[in-house]
């Protein structure tokens, strides 16, 4: 074991080595428009609960500047990315913004990290700079310059309660979350779904977000109510514990599981033996067999070789970004927030999980439904172009 | 209205004892040592990440036991010898630096397996017959582990030369070498047990728990509350402050709600904090 994994540690440092190697060769070759490079700050995970994401997050946006800067860069200017945390307290990411602004001056602002600190971030930066938050959220954010490309709850929610109920057969829901902002509105936007196909709510609990949860008494109360399908709105190592002693105490056979938050990641935690049943509804998984996503792994294997971290959805959006960004400057001709804003609704532009479209600064997507088999999604149904329902 | 009841009685008890057996190093080495052992949370990430090991080289699960016996043995005695003896076992002193080399351990971790979650598969599927109704058969064997260490415990405390002369070290250290007790090797091999227990409890929890380089700093969060309730460095204050942190947590739980629940372990340890900060059962 310990052998194993010091080459492990080998193969990481040369492709380390080679990854430094061709972002000089690129910075090499884009001399010319090198000059008055076009700074952007992105906010990724390093530190916190979220840190697993941090690496996959950089990756996502190195390779988002890539794309951009292969195709011209930004108003002919090549993209810099300056990597700040996001995974500490919104104080903390408040005045990481304003130094960004203020020292760093940065043009824009990309962050993947949870909603506290982006509130804080678009109390500090008040409009000043364009501001693009990517990972899912829960919608109803009208910031002045901050744009949404994440999964909204109505997204995630619209078509998936209705399909679910199909394949459970039934239409009794238990309601099972995390104790904040997140979990809460999803669920309220789940029961008016629910409540449309005729379905009830049966209970709906809440656990307190980073405490050291036991979920052995939900799961007795799941058990006795019975209900058709099991809706989750749990984070990151309580979504792991929750599933995993789902089907220690034997339930995933008799009733469906659709976790709101169950990426690639979350999904190796909870591990093969326990995701029978299990379903997930999100914008982009990794395996999704197209044309833009072979491209957008491919480029991750070619810059990271075999140690590029495992993309998700949450990581995947800040490569998003990059394209949005690009397409809504070239047609407004600046930066300017006020000019950016009126050129940014409408726009198209084409991601991994394919095209979207901005719509009152939320974007409208094809959201995919997926089956848990194993350790892996499999892609069972696709919702083409699912509005935001947002109202900025 | 039985099945669940009765389910719910089995969850509490299962609640209790599984907090009991992670806990029980920490129990032994903050107790027993007055050392602060902040790193506690991170010798369970160890021991889990182990299992995982053993797994992943597609070993037999009971393997992860003599491994992180060596692991977590030869990680407590270089620890002992690197950081608490030099810092005199002082409970301040060791306080900072066990929280300093819990960053380091986990950074250590993370250079090796990453931050992502991995997940280790239950080595007992399945669950048994209880008064007509089943309860996973893994955390019934948990319960049973838990028991009969705790037990084990009090025998070897009360009953076995080494538990008296670890009482004689922690009751008068100088008297304790006077008589001819070597309490610096005795102090030792009680730190090394508390981290061998640590690793142990770390490879029976790993198939429930996400297994990732933080995982530690929310158990030991509930070790402290327990430790503040129950009261140091006895076995009583150990099952009693389980109970009370375990049994809390799964009845209010299961009456009200989980964040309710959260919130009254939160009130009840500043209260005790406040009012009996050596908790329900002290040493004497």
């Amino acid at each position: 074991m310990v052998l194993r994994r010091t080459t492990t540690r080998r193969t990481l440092m040369k492709s380390i080595a080679a990854g430094s190697a061709l972002v000089g060769i690129q910075s090499f070759v884009g001399v010319s428009r090198a000059a008055n490079p076009l700074k952007i700050g992105v906010f990724v995970n390093d530190t916190g609960p979220a840190s697993l994401f941090g690496p996959a997050q950089r990756a996502a946006a190195e390779l988002g500047a890539d794309q951009v800067n292969g195709a011209g860069g930004i108003l002919g200017r090549n993209v810099e990315i300056t990597f700040v945390d996001g995974g500490a307290s919104p104080a903390e990411g408040a005045k990481t913004a304003v130094r960004l602004m203020l020292s760093d001056k940065v043009d824009m602002i990309f962050g993947s990290h949870d909603s506290a600190v982006r509130l804080a971030i678009e109390g500090a930066i008040k409009g000043k700079v364009p501001y693009v938050y990517t990972p899912v959220y829960e919608g109803s954010d009208c910031a002045n310059g901050s744009y949404f490309l994440g999964e909204t709850p109505q997204q995630q929610m619209e078509r998936s309660i209705e399909k679910l109920a199909a394949i459970a057969g039934g239409k009794s829901f238990y309601l099972i979350g995390n104790d904040y902002v997140w979990p809460r509105t999803t669920n309220g936007q789940a029961k008016i779904y629910i409540e449309k196909i005729g379905g009830k709510v049966i209970a709906e609990e809440y656990y307190p977000l980073g405490a050291a949860n036991n979920f052995e008494s939900s799961i007795a109360k799941i058990k006795s109510a019975a209900p058709a399908i099991v809706l989750q709105t749990l984070v990151g190592g309580d979504n792991v514990s929750f599933n995993r002693a789902f089907s220690d105490f034997g339930l995933s056979d008799s009733f469906a599981r659709l976790s709101c938050l169950l990426e690639e990641n979350t999904l190796a935690g909870i591990g093969a033996d326990a995701s029978k049943n299990l379903y997930s509804c999100l914008a982009y998984f990794a395996n999704l067999d197209s044309p833009a996503n072979k491209a957008f792994l491919d480029a991750g294997k070619k810059r990271y070789g075999n140690e590029a971290p495992q993309q998700s959805t949450i990581s995947k959006g800040l490569f998003d970004a990059f394209v949005f960004a690009k397409a809504v400057a070239e047609k407004a001709g600046s930066l300017d927030v006020a000019v950016f804003g009126l050129a940014a609704d409408g726009i198209s532009f084409e991601t991994p999980s394919g095209t979207q479209k901005i719509k009152n600064r939320n974007a409208i997507k094809d959201m995919y439904l997926a089956k848990c088999d194993g350790g892996t999604f499999e892609v069972i149904d696709t919702f083409k172009a699912v509005s935001p329902g947002q109202t900025c | 209205m039985d099945a669940i009841v009765l389910i719910q009685g089995m969850n509490i008890l299962y609640t209790v004892l599984a907090l009991a057996l992670v806990m029980m190093g920490l129990a032994i080495v903050m107790g027993l040592l007055n050392v602060l052992n902040i790193v506690h949370g991170e010798f369970i990430m160890i021991g889990a990440f182990t299992a995982y090991a053993v797994q992943a080289a597609g070993w037999p699960y009971i393997l992860s036991v003599p491994a992180v016996f060596l692991v977590c043995g030869a990680l407590g005695l270089v620890v002992e010898r690197l950081l608490i003896r030099p810092l005199r076992y002082d409970p301040f002193d060791t306080l900072l630096a066990t929280w300093g080399l819990g960053l380091l351990l986990r950074k250590f971790v993370e250079m090796f397996f990453g931050r992502a979650f991995r997940s280790v598969q239950v080595p007992l599927p399945g669950s048994l017959q209880i008064a007509g109704h089943s309860y996973p058969t893994y955390r019934i064997m948990i319960m049973a582990i838990s028991a009969a260490l705790l037990v084990s415990l009090v025998i070897w405390f009360r009953k076995t030369r080494t538990g008296s002369r670890i009482r004689a070290m922690v009751g008068n250290p100088t008297l304790a070498e006077a008589v001819g007790i070597s309490t610096v090797a005795l102090a030792r091999n009680t730190f090394v047990a508390g981290t061998i227990l640590a690793g142990f409890a770390g490879v029976v929890i790993a198939p429930l728990v996400p297994i990732e380089p933080q995982m530690g700093i929310t158990l030991v969060v509930n070790a402290f509350f327990m430790i503040i309730i129950g009261g140091l460095g006895t076995v009583v204050g150990l099952i009693g402050g389980a109970t009370m942190i375990g049994g809390i947590q799964s009845a209010v739980s299961a009456v009200f709600d989980p964040t309710t629940a959260y919130l009254s372990i939160l009130a009840l340890s500043v209260l005790f904090l406040w009012r009996w900060p050596r908790g329900i059962f002290p040493r004497v």
